[in-house]
């Protein structure tokens, strides 16, 4: 099921994402990467906190995919075993709205333990 | 060692719908090689954790992809009560018996058969104090009747309760709390 409703209502159905999905639309948001690279790029981003097997990795691709967040990245002289993805319009979208829900919350986290009110 | 767990892997990917396979075998292939040559060069520990990682992670992946309800990307396990609540469940149409499970089915059945003989030949005796007390009768029929049994029990209380939850919804008790609450 794609996400042609992008009412933050519809986007909100899929949050909050787990760490993995949301470490690897990170690694995607710069730029396109292979497997192997988000693998890489997750690892470094959480301080090798989090490893990814390939299995779980190319599952939430193809979930990803399915749901049109992510997109294969055509090119003229990639194999199949070096398939590149990117973030979609509406990837991109869902991943900032995510963004802005954290932020949100780390906002009023961090108001409630400094003892205000938000 | 490396051509070894190469092979390994690739007889895992088999448990994945074929599919899958086609879509994202030679990747997951080409992946898991680029990772094992780099863990090549790392200690015993980093290895060993990489492929009880690498394996956790095919086997978690090809049962969630063959009890995957496509549209319904939360309910790809198979015990939340959501999953029963939303719809029933489907099965992929192109999902198939692995043959490495009939494989390792036999061969376990072929291990349980074997202990079941070995413990029928075994015959116990109390030195000293009395004549052997001869032949042992393994325990396996009480232990499958047993088993049977409770498996019985368990679909008969499961049934119950469906009965008890339709009958419930036939009479539509649930509609009136509904209507209690939008009061």
């Amino acid at each position: 099921m794609a996400l042609y409703d992008m009412s933050p209502e519809a986007i909100m159905k899929f949050l909050p994402l787990t760490e993995p999905v949301l470490l690897i639309l990170l690694s995607l948001a710069g730029q396109p990467r292979h497997g192997y690279s988000i693998l890489k790029d997750v690892e470094q981003m959480s301080d090798g906190r989090v490893m990814l097997s390939t299995g779980t990795l190319y599952g939430a691709l193809r979930r990803l995919l399915d749901e049109d967040w992510i997109e294969r990245v055509e090119e003229r002289e990639a194999s199949r075993g070096r398939q590149a993805y990117r973030l979609t319009a509406s990837g991109r979208k869902n991943l900032q709205f995510e963004i802005g829900r954290m932020k949100q919350l780390t906002r009023l986290a961090g108001l409630r333990t400094a003892g205000k009110q938000a | 060692m490396i051509v070894l767990t190469f092979d390994f892997y690739r007889h895992l990917l088999d448990l994945y719908p074929a599919n899958y396979r086609d879509e994202f075998g030679e990747e997951m292939t080409a992946v898991f090689r680029d990772m094992q040559a780099e863990t090549a060069a790392k200690g015993t520990l980093a290895r060993s954790a990489f492929y009880i990682r690498e394996t956790a992670g095919a086997i978690v992946g090809a049962l969630r992809e063959h009890f995957r309800v496509p549209g319904r990307e939360e309910a790809w396990l198979l015990f939340p009560p959501k999953f029963f609540r939303n719809r029933r469940l489907t099965m992929h149409t192109e999902f198939r018996f692995p043959k490495a499970t009939a494989v390792l089915m036999a061969i376990i059945l072929a291990g349980v058969m074997a202990a079941i003989k070995m413990g029928e030949g075994i015959v116990a005796s109390v030195p000293h104090v009395s004549e052997p007390v001869g032949t042992i009768h393994p325990v396996h029929s009480v232990l499958l009747g047993g088993v049977v049994m409770m498996l019985a029990m368990f679909y008969a209380a499961g049934l119950i309760g469906w009965v008890i939850l339709f009958a419930m919804r036939r009479s539509g008790v649930h509609r009136l709390e509904t209507s209690g609450e939008s009061k």
